[in-house]
């Protein structure tokens, strides 16, 4: 019951705080910014709308936002949010939900070259190249994990004996995963400084750029499985850099919530203070945190006991 | 009813912390392409590592002199040295791309083999020699060799005093992860940054008259001056 | 064991059938595959039951009077057969609208012949438990798959990929015949329960050769280079035989010496760890890099052998570890990946050979919107798509995701041990990743989007046999992902009788394959639910259609869509030093610059190592020696005394 109830809060929960970033990047700019409910107009306006397709498109283009939502939705529902179990769990599951982001990802890729567009297809290749190397970074942090929880599952990393625990034995290497896993996220949910949303040209942009053609409740599809993977990756590194405990599950999620919202924020100051980089430099940018997770991994092979 | 860990605020916590961020700092320095952020990292490096005596377990009981020759070591490798190097990219208005002769994404993956290479030779190390923390080792040598591959990879001769500064941390922390008896150490360390000091300040002379005279900061055009 | 040789008297009787009716040819195809599929068809029936049961059977004949074929079928064998009997005749159903060429009567019986040789071979070398007889149907397998590869010998370039073909088979099978020769020299028995009692120094040897012999079969990085070639020089269903099937034969292989030595040193599992990673890499690397279909297959099946490879390696690393979870997960995982590429791996080469059939080209760069005018072919060539990137909930995910399962066992070791395991899951991500580039770029440059050619835009599609048989492994591959215990318990009986895991209990992962299969179907009734929730949108509201958008540009053309060289440049670049780029540009020169060209290109770094380090010294060491050969019979005569001469007198 507790589970379900945590789900349908993140659900709820998801478009509301992506507008905090809105709202501390127009602070930056000294700007009001939307109201923070904007999001869930946005998805109310696109759902009431219709839907214009290319004629150049095929099936292929309509199951894009359908499998990518449901992909989306399925890490919520295997993710311990608030720290409260998540309603499906089992050993080996963060593997088959990193690979059920893959197919949300293929299919979107997909989407996006079926409309014969030359900036959609430049969109996707980058889209693919990427990802690739950002899963190198969640399959060491994956392997670390495992290493210090024998475990591998989310909820399994932070319940036990053994959990993951940033004031824990290896509390100095898990920064570097914060740091790790951070960049995983910038670059997994195509914000500054790998991709820009909010440029004035196309070619510039990465996720954006291969959304282009969507409109109506098919974009809002989109929009939201967007809203969920942002949630699932900054709730994944809210559970990491939590350092409260409560006793109580409603002040423990409100707390849980808190760091989430800060992460959100943070987000929104990184958008305000950088430039993206240019696209050669952008590899460069996703493989350092591999190897500093690499280097974590090294070290906890034993050398440091 | 919120209970804050005490653990995560011991000393030996707090220097792994800044092992990491050595690391993290030699990475980003194999991969920066602006000479500026270079000097950046470098000055942070340099903090993080002269900081590192200080939350060493076998360091705790120190003097006041160590300490104050501690406090000038931050001083020198945190602002003096990055300070007259930020001051000579700025002032001999040198183009401000790194010019690697070896790619970042290679330059990276050369990183994550001296961080395995450090492992083993930490490994090895700990047979023969009492060496109480590994990490510390492993952050050493990988800093060390990233030194040295950043000298070997780069073509601006202020990467080359970057590499050397950078050299010279590494062998800052080999020493004090092998010095039992800290002030002997950092006499000897104390020359050596000295020396270095000196270096980098007849290099920037030189820096400045390759300028004048080449309008350009290349190594390769070193290789003009010699005999044929 | 009766049954399997009945089995391949059908099969071969098929074959001969093919050869006899040929001036019918509609009756030669349908008497043909009815024949031969009979056969396999009965082969299946025998091994099935042996397999879950787990019998094992031996048998010999003697032969000639003087050498004895032995035969013996255990767990192992039993599950490599089953490929063997499955997949052909799926592919000979789907040959009988794909050989339309009436003109070619004689040529097809020829091919159904050698094609019936080819399975009733694989299935000898599959059984063989002696030396003679492996020998023997493994030299009968190679030389048919060459006459196989070989049907369309007009094109000069398709004789050259046959010979470079020949080449590979007959050098690996001389170091086959060298690892042999060493085992008989410490042994002297030709039977194969001899090979666990030589001095353990030699095993190491052995197993190189060995693995260099069967390598070159299957494809491991840099024997790999004939694969590329006679994939797209074959017919469609002769390369999805052989990439589904009888590149295994190598696998089986490797694995059935590493059986028979069992060596106790843990170098072999690392080496065959590394060259599987170093294979699965650079294979989807230049699969990635390659725009004609049937050599990005080809490319795809080298990534795949190496992933079976990493699941072996890891399996061996367990053995030799004493780890059995790890050993066992990775065998297993190994032989289920073997398995499901042969299904998926065939059917996106009939997909492709469907393409070539109706929009006559390979080439993606001059395909496109194939899905609205061939939509069974694409889309069985999604489902195939999205398996072979092992994406769930599809066949591919469940094999890999054995081999992940053994390689997080395996994390426990120490050292090398741990940091190999580390750097095989990592390998596992980034091929896992870059297949799903790869295969986003066939999918969505020749079957989504505009036809960027008029062929690709008047094809159409294929005849029901082809679209049948692609339709019934599209859905097997959904099967495998939706419901994997049975087959992931095929796979596990497939290795119980591997002594060092015979003992695990591998119950509670049977729960997690469960778990796994109820998190597909969660996955399949949301995306039921989101799609109904979707229509229900979509209800009465006003859907238009226009071009896509071009931001702002008004008049696109078919050629202004992203080509599959663009696609991939920037991650092949990435790789830049294992895989060289040539680009040639002619530059804008003058202010009113003329036509323009950029060329780019990818070449195979063993291809070219193999002409600068071996066959140019080669070529110039041997037209010194070219005065040998004059043409004049009496003197060719006159050596052949000579040498028989000297022979005599030496030995």
């Amino acid at each position: 019951m507790e589970s379900v109830l945590a789900f349908c809060f993140a659900v709820a929960i998801a478009p509301l705080l992506p507008a905090v970033i809105q709202k501390t990047k127009a602070y930056f700019a000294g700007k009001q910014g939307p109201p923070l409910l904007i999001n869930y107009y946005t998805m109310i306006k696109l759902f009431k709308k219709g839907s214009v397709y290319s004629t150049s498109t095929s099936f292929v283009f309509k199951l894009g936002p359908v499998v990518g939502f449901s992909t989306s939705l399925m890490m919520l529902l295997y993710f311990p949010m608030a720290e409260v179990a998540p309603i499906f769990s089992f050993h080996g599951d963060v593997l088959i939900l990193f690979y059920l982001m893959g197919l949300g990802r293929f299919f979107t890729i997909l989407a996006a070259l079926d409309t014969a567009s030359p900036f959609e297809g430049m969109g996707a290749a980058r889209e693919a190249f990427f990802s690739t190397l950002a899963e190198m970074t969640i399959f060491a942090i994956l392997i670390l994990f495992f290493k210090l929880t024998g475990s591998l599952s989310f909820y399994e990393f932070f319940s036990g004996d053994q959990a993951i625990d940033l004031m824990g034995e290896y509390s100095a290497l898990l920064i570097l995963v914060v740091v790790g896993l951070y960049v995983v996220m910038l670059t997994e949910n195509s914000r500054v400084p790998v991709d820009d949303p909010a440029t004035h040209l196309e070619l510039t942009m990465i996720h954006e750029a291969m959304i282009l053609d969507h409109s109506g409740p098919d974009l809002a599809l989109i929009e939201m499985g967007a809203w969920f993977k942002l949630l699932f990756y900054s709730g994944f590194l809210a559970r990491l850099i939590d350092p409260f405990h409560a006793e109580n599950v409603i002040v423990n999620g409100l707390l849980f919530y808190a760091v989430v919202t800060f992460i959100y924020i943070s987000i929104g100051v990184v958008e305000s203070i950088t430039a993206r980089y240019k696209m050669p430099q952008v590899p460069k940018f996703i493989l350092t945190p591999f190897i500093l997770v690499f280097f974590v991994i090294i070290l906890s092979m034993g050398v440091m006991q | 009813m919120i209970e804050l860990s005490s653990a995560f605020f011991s000393i030996n916590h707090l220097s792994d912390a800044l092992m990491s961020l050595t690391i993290l700092s030699v990475l980003m320095s194999l991969g920066s392409n602006r000479l500026m952020a270079l000097v950046k990292i470098m000055a942070f490096q340099g903090i993080v590592v002269s900081l590192t005596p200080l939350f060493l377990e076998h360091h705790e009981s120190m003097n006041f002199s160590s300490i104050i020759l501690l406090l000038i070591m931050l001083f020198i490798k945190g602002m003096l040295i990055p300070g007259f190097m930020y001051a000579a990219v700025k002032k001999i208005k040198i183009r401000r791309e790194v010019e690697p002769i070896i790619g970042y994404h290679a330059s990276l993956f050369a990183g994550l083999l001296f961080i395995l290479l450090g492992a083993f030779i930490a490994n090895r190390l700990h047979i023969s020699l009492p060496v109480e923390n590994d990490l510390l080792l492993i952050t050493a040598i990988t800093t060390l060799s990233a030194g040295l591959f950043l000298l070997m990879s780069r073509r601006k001769a202020i990467t080359q005093v970057i590499g050397y500064l950078m050299m010279e941390n590494g062998i800052y922390l080999i020493g004090t992860a092998l010095a039992k008896e800290t002030h002997t150490m950092y006499v000897v360390e104390f020359g050596v940054l000295l020396d270095l000091l000196v270096g980098i300040m007849i290099m920037g002379i030189v820096l400045h008259n390759i300028n004048s005279s080449y309008n350009d900061v290349d190594t390769a055009l070193l290789g003009q001056l010699k005999d044929n | 064991m009766d049954t399997l040789f009945v089995s391949i008297a059908v099969i071969l009787a098929g074959g001969a059938a093919g050869l006899l009716f040929y001036r019918q040819f509609t009756l030669m195809k349908l008497v043909t595959i009815i024949t031969t599929s009979a056969g396999c068809g009965i082969g299946l029936y025998f091994v099935l039951p042996k397999l879950l049961q787990g019998t094992t059977a031996t048998v010999s004949y003697n032969w000639m009077h003087t050498l004895t074929l032995f035969f013996q079928l255990d767990s192992v064998s039993l599950f490599f057969l089953m490929p063997i009997f499955l997949i052909p005749p799926l592919t000979l159903v789907y040959s009988f609208h794909y050989l339309e060429n009436r003109e070619k009567r004689l040529r097809t019986g020829v091919n159904y012949f050698f094609f019936s040789i080819l399975i009733a071979s694989m299935a000898m070398v599959v059984m063989s438990a002696n030396m003679i007889t492996f020998l023997l149907a493994w030299e009968l397998m190679s030389i048919s798959s060459f006459f196989l590869v070989m049907y369309d010998y007009e094109s000069s370039e398709n004789r050259k990929a046959g010979y470079l073909y020949f080449i590979f088979a007959q050098g690996g099978a001389m170091l086959l015949f060298a690892a042999f020769a060493l085992v008989h020299s410490h042994s002297g028995s030709f039977d194969f329960n001899s090979f666990a009692a030589i001095p353990e120094q030699a095993k190491l040897l052995i197993f190189i050769l060995a693995f260099l012999g069967f390598g070159s079969k299957a494809g491991i990085f840099p024997l790999h280079i004939w694969l590329p070639k006679a994939h797209p020089a074959a017919p469609s269903h002769v390369s999805a035989i052989m990439s589904g099937v009888m590149i295994k034969m190598g696998i089986y292989g490797i694995f059935r010496m590493y059986l028979l030595l069992d060596p106790a040193t843990p170098v072999i599992g690392q080496i065959v760890l590394v060259t599987g990673m170093v294979t699965g890499i650079l294979g989807v690397v230049y699969a990635l890099a390659k725009q004609d279909i049937k050599q990005l297959l080809a490319y795809s099946s080298v990534e795949n052998i190496g992933i079976i490879l990493i699941g072996l390696g890891i399996g061996m690393m367990g053995v030799s570890g004493q780890n059995q979870a790890m050993a066992f997960f990775g065998f297993a995982g190994a032989f289920l990946h073997v398995f499901n590429h042969s299904i998926f791996k065939s059917l996106l080469f009939m997909g492709a050979g469907s393409v070539l059939h109706k929009a006559k080209s390979k080439n993606i760069e001059e395909l496109g919107g194939l899905m609205k005018r061939m939509p069974v072919t694409g889309r069985s060539f999604l489902v195939g798509s999205v398996a072979i990137s092992g994406l769930p909930p599809f066949s591919g995910f469940i094999g890999e995701f054995l081999i992940y399962y053994g390689a997080f066992q395996g994390l426990t070791g120490e050292k090398l041990p741990f940091i190999l395991t580390v750097l095989a899951i990592i390998s596992l991500a980034v091929i896992g990743g870059m297949a799903s580039a790869c295969f986003t770029k066939v999918v969505g440059l020749a079957f989504l989007g505009e036809p960027r050619t008029e062929q690709a835009d008047n094809a159409s599609e294929s005849g029901i046999a082809m679209g049948a048989v692609m339709s019934i492994m599209a859905l097997s591959c959904l099967l495998i992902g939706v419901l994997p215990e049975p087959f992931v318990r095929l796979a596990f009986s497939g290795i119980q009788d591997i002594t060092a895991v015979s003992s695990f209990n591998s119950d509670s992962f049977l729960l997690i394959v469960r778990h796994l299969s109820k998190t597909a179907m969660l996955f399949i009734a949301i995306f039921i639910a989101v799609s109904l929730f979707r229509k229900i949108l979509y209800l009465k509201k006003e859907i238009g259609s226009g071009s896509t958008w071009g931001c702002g540009f008004t008049q696109p053309t078919v050629r202004m869509q992203y080509t599959g060289t663009s696609y991939a440049y920037e991650m092949v670049e990435f790789f830049k030093p294992f895989v060289p780029i040539k680009n040639a540009y002619t530059g804008v020169k003058k202010i009113f610059p003329g036509k323009t060209t950029w060329q780019s290109e990818v070449t195979d770094i063993a291809e070219t190592g193999y002409q600068r380090y071996l066959t140019t010294p080669l070529l110039s060491f041997i037209t010194k020696l070219k005065w040998i050969q004059h043409g004049h019979i009496q003197l060719y005569i006159g050596y052949i005394i000579v040498a028989i001469i000297v022979l005599l007198l030496f030995l």
